[in-house]
């Protein structure tokens, strides 16, 4: 059952990458990212992390992949105006082959040195709560200057926004 | 698990699709019928099935076989990825499907040692669920309209995506006060929370505890819905029919269910967060174990005399007008129909004597006791759809740009005004 639930959502994930790299309809690859997104999210939702599955679906989907989507759809993209990318085999095929060592390291470090003892999870790993507790005790002040860093961006996002109206800081 | 508990777990599933899907011709009837109430007119009422029009229940199948059996339309822009127009709808239908099924119809029942939540993904992060998956929703309606390649279509997914968007924020800091106030993102233990009593005599329902947290949550809900009076994304006298203009026959028809069952859903979470959801005011949960004989006896008394009012009221209304000589079968329907009420009235008196003097701690009080929380949900459930359908015949559509100065310049300073205010209050009230 889980084996098939997470071949499922593997094959989703993998399929829509490929797709998002491509596909060259705008509509086709948006729907390849959804599907990313969505396969992601399964995908924790599979290892018990039910905050991580949450916010992936309200930040992944509900945002990202949303405002993604209107800003592709308001430039209003042709296929034909798309740049033509002769080289683009030829680049695929060079990228795969630089990222190669990189999934050995990871298969490596993940996968070949855990072979079968995987560690129990403790009574409400990945819940809200734990998360929460985890983020507001001990991650408290990297949280806090997250947000100011989220902060700075939408500053920035709204100055660059207002730049038209001959926008003057001095005054 | 025990084979009576995953019968039970069959059982839930198998409601709340019921309740999801079986609740649309329901509600598309009610929609035309309370329309018709509103605009002095009587609404569908002639189609029949042997003669049996429930009132004009039937008119909804009619229309269903007909969107079944329409022409398979498709604009001739649309000539390679089919397949994407086709799935926008059903990304909608899917998503207010999904949504639907966190809520809790009943308290947990306890069956041979396991307790079993009454919810058909038995999650304990509901609210949280429908939140998220009606975000995914939204995506559907933005397909539907750009790949329609119709600038209607698309002026109606854009509308439809900024302004789900920015009500979203309002929606999640509505909401955030209300899991400040309860403790907890478990739709169960908010209803848990509201059976209690505030003031000493006022039921602890969220709509009384926080007024002004209900009234942002059930606005940024109505948006969520995409109904009148917020329904600039399908704005007929400007823009044909919004993001589904290009869609047809059962197509369209995804999009128009999904729209049913994501009110549906909205009246739910209205409901569990605000009112109560399936408890009766002032009554728990273990008080109606207790005293399960005691409120048997109450409905044995109550529902043949309801009954017998129904079937009066059915009598005297559910005629021709006198001056028409032949009466087209209804008095026929009117004397069927009293006698299979009449029936299951007689049924029903005989199974609550029945359990009536069953003990209190046995399963079958249990059980009917979590049926009686399943008949108090669907009862609010239908008052909070009727009260949906009623605002959206009285109220006319909003304009764009209001609904957008409502959503920034009203609900969201108030929502954050609100989170402040209960903090205060919570933490007070803690230390």
């Amino acid at each position: 059952m889980l084996e098939t639930l997470f071949a499922l959502l593997s094959f989703f994930l993998l399929a829509g990458s490929v797709t998002i790299l491509l596909a060259r309809d705008p509509a086709l690859y948006t729907t390849g990212f959804l599907a990313v997104m969505l396969a992601v999210a399964g995908l924790f939702g599979l290892l018990d992390q039910s905050f991580l599955f949450l916010a992936q679906v309200m930040v992944g989907v509900g945002a990202v992949v949303v405002l993604t989507t209107i800003v592709i759809l308001t430039i209003n993209l042709k296929e034909k105006e798309l740049p033509k990318e002769p080289t683009r085999g030829p680049w695929l095929v060079l990228g795969a082959l630089v990222i190669a060592p990189f999934g050995w390291m990871l298969y490596r470090g993940l996968v070949a040195a855990t072979p079968d003892h995987f560690p129990v999870l403790k009574e409400g790993f990945g819940t809200v709560q734990a998360m929460g507790s985890v983020l507001f005790r001990d991650w408290v002040l990297p949280f806090e200057i997250l947000s100011l860093l989220l902060l700075a961006a939408m500053l920035g996002a709204i100055i660059i926004g207002k730049k038209e109206q001959s926008y003057d800081l001095e005054s | 698990m025990s084979t009576p508990a995953i019968l039970v777990t069959l059982a839930v599933i198998v409601l709340a699709a019921l309740l999801a899907l079986l609740m649309i011709p329901v509600l598309v009837w009610l929609e035309r019928r309370v329309c018709g109430l509103i605009q002095d007119r009587l609404g569908p009422n002639r189609t029949n099935v042997f003669g049996f029009r429930l009132g004009g229940v039937v008119q909804s199948f009619a229309d269903v076989l007909k969107l079944v059996f329409k022409e398979e339309y498709y604009p001739g822009h649309i000539s390679r990825g089919r397949w994407l127009f086709i799935i926008a709808p059903m990304i909608t239908f899917a998503s207010a499907l999904l949504a639907f099924m966190v809520i809790p119809f009943a308290d947990d029942v306890v069956v041979y040692g396991e307790k079993l939540r009454i919810q058909a993904l038995p999650i304990d992060y509901g609210i949280l669920w429908y939140l998220a998956i009606g975000s995914v929703g939204i995506m559907g309606m933005i397909l539907g309209g750009w790949l329609s390649h119709n600038k209607y279509s698309l002026l109606g997914a854009l509308r439809g995506a900024s302004q789900l968007v920015s009500y979203e924020l309002a929606l999640g800091l509505g909401v955030v006060s209300m899991i400040l106030t309860y403790g907890t993102i478990d739709f169960n233990a908010m209803v848990h929370w509201q059976s209690d009593m505030v003031l000493g005599f006022l039921p602890a329902w969220g709509a009384l505890v926080q007024p002004l947290a209900a009234v942002i949550v059930i606005v940024a809900l109505f948006v969520e819905t995409n109904r009148a009076p917020f329904s600039v994304a399908e704005g007929e006298s400007e823009i044909v029919a919004g993001y589904f203009t290009e869609y047809s026959a059962m197509k369209f028809a995804m999009y128009f269910m999904g729209e049913y069952i994501a009110m549906n859903t909205a009246s739910a979470v209205i409901i569990t967060m605000f009112f109560g959801g399936y408890q009766l005011p002032w009554i728990s949960t273990e008080t109606l174990r207790e005293h399960f004989g005691a409120i048997a006896w109450v409905l044995i008394v109550v529902l043949p005399v309801a009954v017998a009012l129904f079937i009066r009221w059915m009598k005297r209304n559910n005629t021709v007008r006198p001056t028409v000589a032949t009466d087209g079968g209804r008095n026929f329907e009117t004397k069927i129909l009293s006698r299979v009420l009449i029936a299951m009235t007689v049924v029903i008196e005989l199974i609550l004597l029945i359990l009536s003097f069953l003990p209190a701690d046995s399963v079958g009080t249990s059980f009917a006791v979590t049926l009686l929380q399943i008949a108090v949900f669907v009862a609010k459930l239908m008052v909070f759809n009727i009260f949906f359908i009623v605002v959206r015949w009285t109220l006319p559509r909003f304009r764009y740009d209001q609904v957008q100065t409502l959503g920034w310049r009203y609900l969201l300073p108030l929502s954050l005004l609100n989170i402040f205010v209960t903090a205060i209050i919570v933490v007070g009230v803690a230390s």
